[in-house]
């Protein structure tokens, strides 16, 4: 009796086999995208998101008025009172109006000085971590120099500096973002450069742009993004808290936590005056916050970890 | 040895250029340092005596080491609104922040470290959920914010606690609440995944086929091992500690270093704010610094080469 | 024979990820006698070390569990003992030796505390009796200058000195029975004969049973009194150490045999088996050898063989082929 393998059944396992493979193959993209669906924290932070985003995009557009608009013969009223969807302060200002004001100063400083520091600390860290010898070191040096102190006594001293103001605490959050960003960004740059691909890439002869712009960034995209989600939030609250205690918009302009800092006097009167700002601003950055999760979640697993990311 | 030498270089660098950093940034936009000093009848030959008297017109590298000579020999100045000694603010006031911030420091370790592990042992129970979930609101609540709400529910709505004021035991427990609030949902979060990332470690498989309890096991010798990274970030607690101690203290009304720097800046009072910055960012080098020396201590890798 | 020290019958290990159960244990048996050395061999991921983790009770739970079967030692079955008197055997009673030196010791203690903890756990001894017992235990695996050694950290020590500790450690206390998972892999290869010498040497000294877990047939033809064979999951072959070698039976061993390098013989290409070992979540439903065997039968693929004891050996294979040189 010869022992021979029905070739049937041997193609057929490796059909079933392959099958089986492939199914687990596609299983990891399909569990992303079920992630990403699924994964209600990332939906509720994006329902949120798109209603504060609507909410400064479209609400001066839509409630109109005049933010600055003064009127001494209705202050302090409460929300849903005739002219006033969401009450107004204590010079009659409409909370409305100066809320949907406020929201978009701070989405523009938040979104704005993030994009800036995450391009920054992108080409920073990249260079860095590429480059490695005395750039590297320069560059970390530096950037770990920034990274060692606190955003808020940084944006002090520039308030200090320049003066009190937006310029002050979009140039102190950028510099401290920028810094955060680029160590991250650096390390990853790192990591990835001892990996095989990027050896071979080497090896090939292929010029560095090339290598950095087709093998690297395309790596480092999604942990970038997903810390500077995280720094989206840190802008806002440090935004928020510095005009909070005077030194970030100032008046005219509204922004949230002036506007917090305002009410907190009359909150006997009409609490709404500091709550809705508030809210506004709870809902903003818990928003970011969720976002940054679930895209972490659904990403990069890895990053969990990464608690030095969450850092500010 | 080698580090700890490595890391006292770094810091006394660190230092060094940091103090040059604020010197120049409130020295050269400080505006015209004498319309403080003067009144606004005095001619501009008065302004020009009075600058060469107070060196401004020596090149600002010169400036600088004579700012910190008298620094060093103890001439602090006054200050320009109340013409109080400098010297003397900064003892009173520097007593202040650092009860808060100790009182701030201990609370983010003695409370985050021991919920971030029992987060860990209970991984993906309720407990775990419950903890998580608060350690997310810590760090989305901006903490003014918090201290509002903290104030109108156990001052104005409770009428348990002080809202502000200083420096009685009782006025203290919210603003060192407030102020620790986000270093320990990071500590939690921090603990949580370094306890995790240990117990999957090999040298736990080891201890537990010597046969020791899954007490001692994760209470002694994983938690041992999850204290390394906690105590490598304490210094960015610090420092995150100073910065939030700005707002929590002009919030509290509490009388520490922050508040009056944050004034100072409003009034433009330059040598105080000057100092006062310098003050503050001398804190951070050196709570960093211990961040090191703890991380050196606690880490038998470091110590014996 | 006498008696068994330890009797592993039908034991099943499962794994749980993403809602689905498979199993990496499949009925394993087998008995472990003193003074002997059983080797246990297979490609990687066949569930050696999930069997050995098994029968320490060590499975990584909640993910893993036992599904079935009993492990008697002595008049204990140790898949039903409560943690705590498990906890009791672990260490005192059996112990093990695992893969990679470098990474098993706690980097936060002294190799001393290291030691003296486990020998306080199990024997009411002050410190200085457990530091006299360790220090006797580094002595008698060789590891140069033990009094040193006893108060540095692991990363001060090389891997090869690193595995003396693990192994001082796992025989501090006697136990009947040792667990050596890979003990060599992770070392150099001139390290390796010293570590695998002074581990027989202790092991003939003591009398232990030993249960080897390979994948390098070299050492178990040179240490092993018998020899199971392990593929996806089950036992397909055991017999004593010059029978399988002499003479094997499953395809499976007979492929793994061809697959040592002969330096004697002639040079040329190596031989492979084609394929590899199915994922556990896949097995095939018939013989789970069939897909790569050069000689399955049609039944092959549709019934699952029994492991058939015959004349000292055990064997699951419908159809066994004299070995053919090669």
């Amino acid at each position: 009796m010869t022992a021979s393998t029905p070739e049937s059944y041997l193609s057929e396992w490796d059909r079933r086999l392959l099958e089986f493979e492939e199914s687990r193959h596609i299983s990891v993209f399909r569990r992303g995208m079920r992630n990403l669906v699924r994964n209600r924290l990332l939906l509720s932070g994006v329902i949120l998101g798109l209603l504060v985003v609507g909410a400064g995009v479209l609400g001066p557009v839509i409630a109109g008025g005049d933010y600055e608009l003064i009127n001494f013969s209705n202050i302090h009223a409460a929300p849903f009172s005739e002219d006033a969807l969401l009450g107004t302060d204590h010079l009659g200002r409409d909370t409305a109006t100066r809320l949907f004001v406020a929201i978009r100063v701070s989405l523009a400083v938040a979104v704005g000085v993030t994009g800036l520091a995450l391009v920054a600390g992108l080409a920073i860290g990249t260079v860095a971590g590429f480059r490695g010898g005395w750039t590297d070191r320069s560059l970390s040096g530096v950037m770990d120099f920034i990274w060692g102190f606190p955003l808020i006594l940084v944006a002090v001293l520039f308030a200090g500096g320049l003066g009190e103001g937006l310029l002050s605490v979009i140039l102190a959050v950028g510099l401290v973002n920028m810094a955060a960003i680029a160590r991250v960004v650096r390390g990853e740059v790192l990591s990835l450069s001892e990996r095989e691909f990027i050896e071979a890439a080497r090896a090939g002869g292929l010029s560095n742009w090339r290598i950095i712009r087709k093998h690297l960034l395309p790596n480092i995209l999604a942990p970038a993004l997903v810390l500077a989600s995280y720094y989206v939030a840190v802008a806002i609250i440090a935004e928020a808290a510095l005009s909070f205690i005077g030194l970030g918009a100032q008046p005219p302009l509204p922004s949230l936590g002036q506007m917090v800092a305002e009410g907190r006097n009359f909150l006997q009167l009409n609490h709404w005056e500091t709550t809705v700002p508030g809210l506004a601003l709870v809902a903003m950055v818990l928003s970011v916050s969720l976002i940054g999760d679930g895209l972490r979640d659904v990403f990069d697993p890895r990053l969990r970890h990464e608690a030095k990311g969450l850092e500010s | 040895m080698r580090y700890l030498a490595g890391r006292t270089v770094y810091m006394l660098i660190i230092l060094a250029i940091s103090s040059v950093a604020v010197f120049y940034a409130i020295r050269l936009s400080g505006g015209d340092a004498t319309a403080a000093r003067l009144p606004a009848s005095a001619t501009e030959a008065d302004r020009e005596t009075l600058r060469e008297v107070l060196g401004l017109n020596d090149p600002i590298y010169q400036q600088y080491f004579t700012y910190m000579g008298r620094l060093l020999s103890g001439d602090l100045g006054n200050s320009l609104t109340n013409n109080a000694l400098i010297s003397k603010m900064v003892i009173e006031h520097g007593r202040n922040s650092i009860i808060l911030g100790a009182a701030a420091f201990l609370l983010v370790f003695l409370v985050g470290v021991p919920l971030g592990m029992l987060a860990s042992v209970r991984r993906n129970t309720f407990t775990d959920q419950g903890i998580m979930s608060l350690s997310v609101a810590g760090m989305a609540v901006p903490n003014f914010w918090l201290a509002l709400l903290s104030i109108w529910l156990f001052a104005s709505v409770l009428g348990w606690l002080p809202s502000a004021g200083c420096c009685e035991p009782k006025q203290l427990i919210l603003p060192a609440i407030v102020l620790a609030a986000e270093g320990t949902a990071l500590t939690v979060r921090m603990t949580r995944s370094a306890m995790l990332e240990n117990l999957d470690s090999d040298w736990v498989r080891t201890l537990r086929a010597g046969g020791l309890s899954e007490a001692r096991v994760i209470g002694k010798h994983v938690f041992r091992n999850a204290l390394i990274p906690i105590i490598s970030l304490a210094g960015l607690r610090i420092g995150q500690i100073v910065g939030y101690a700005l707002i929590v203290e002009v919030i509290f009304g509490w009388p520490g270093l922050g508040q009056v720097l944050v004034n100072a800046v409003l009034r433009r009072d330059y040598p105080v704010a000057q100092f006062f910055s310098l003050v503050l960012v001398v804190m951070v080098v050196l709570g960093n610094w211990f961040a090191d020396l703890g991380y050196l201590a606690a880490n038998p890798r470091l110590r014996k080469i | 024979m006498a008696s068994p020290l330890l009797s592993v019958r039908d034991l099943t290990t499962v794994i749980r990820t993403e809602g689905i159960e498979f199993e990496v244990v499949r009925g394993v048996s087998f008995d472990m006698y003193p003074n002997e050395i059983l080797g246990l061999v297979g490609e990687s991921g066949c569930g050696k070390t999930m069997t050995a983790l098994s029968v320490m009770g060590l499975i990584p739970a909640p993910a893993a569990r036992i599904a079935g079967g009993t492990v008697l030692f002595g008049d204990r079955d140790l898949v039903s003992l409560s943690e705590r008197d498990m906890r009791e055997v672990r260490g005192d009673d059996i112990s093990m030796i695992f893969q990679d030196p470098l990474t098993s010791l706690d980097p936060m203690f002294r190799i001393g505390h290291l030691l003296t903890e486990v020998i306080r756990r199990h024997r009411p001894v002050s410190r200085s009796q457990a530091e006299a017992m360790a220090l006797q235990a580094l002595a008698e695996v060789e590891l140069p200058d033990p009094e040193t050694r006893m108060s540095q950290y692991p990363h001060q020590l090389s891997g090869g000195m690193r595995q003396r500790v693990m192994i001082a450690m796992a025989l501090m206390l006697d136990p009947d029975i040792l667990i050596a998972d890979e003990p060599t892999t992770a070392l150099d290869v001139t390290v390796q004969a010293q570590i695998l010498d002074r581990l027989l040497g202790q092991q003939r000294r003591r009398g232990m049973s030993m249960l080897l877990i390979t994948h390098d047939l070299g050492v178990v033809a040179a240490v092993a009194d018998r020899v199971a064979v392990m593929y996806s999951g089950e036992i397909v072959e055991q017999a004593p150490v010059t029978q399988l070698f002499s003479d094997p039976q499953h395809p499976y061993t007979q492929g793994l045999l061809r697959a040592v390098p002969q330096t004697r013989h002639q040079r040329g290409a190596l031989h492979t088996i084609p394929g590899r070992v199915p994922p556990p979540q896949f097995v095939p439903p018939g013989c789970p050898f069939s897909p790569r065997c050069s000689q399955a039968l049609a039944r092959c693929w549709e019934e699952h063989p029994d492991l058939v004891p015959e004349n000292g050996r055990r064997l699951r294979c419908f159809n066994p082929q004299p070995l053919t040189p090669a």
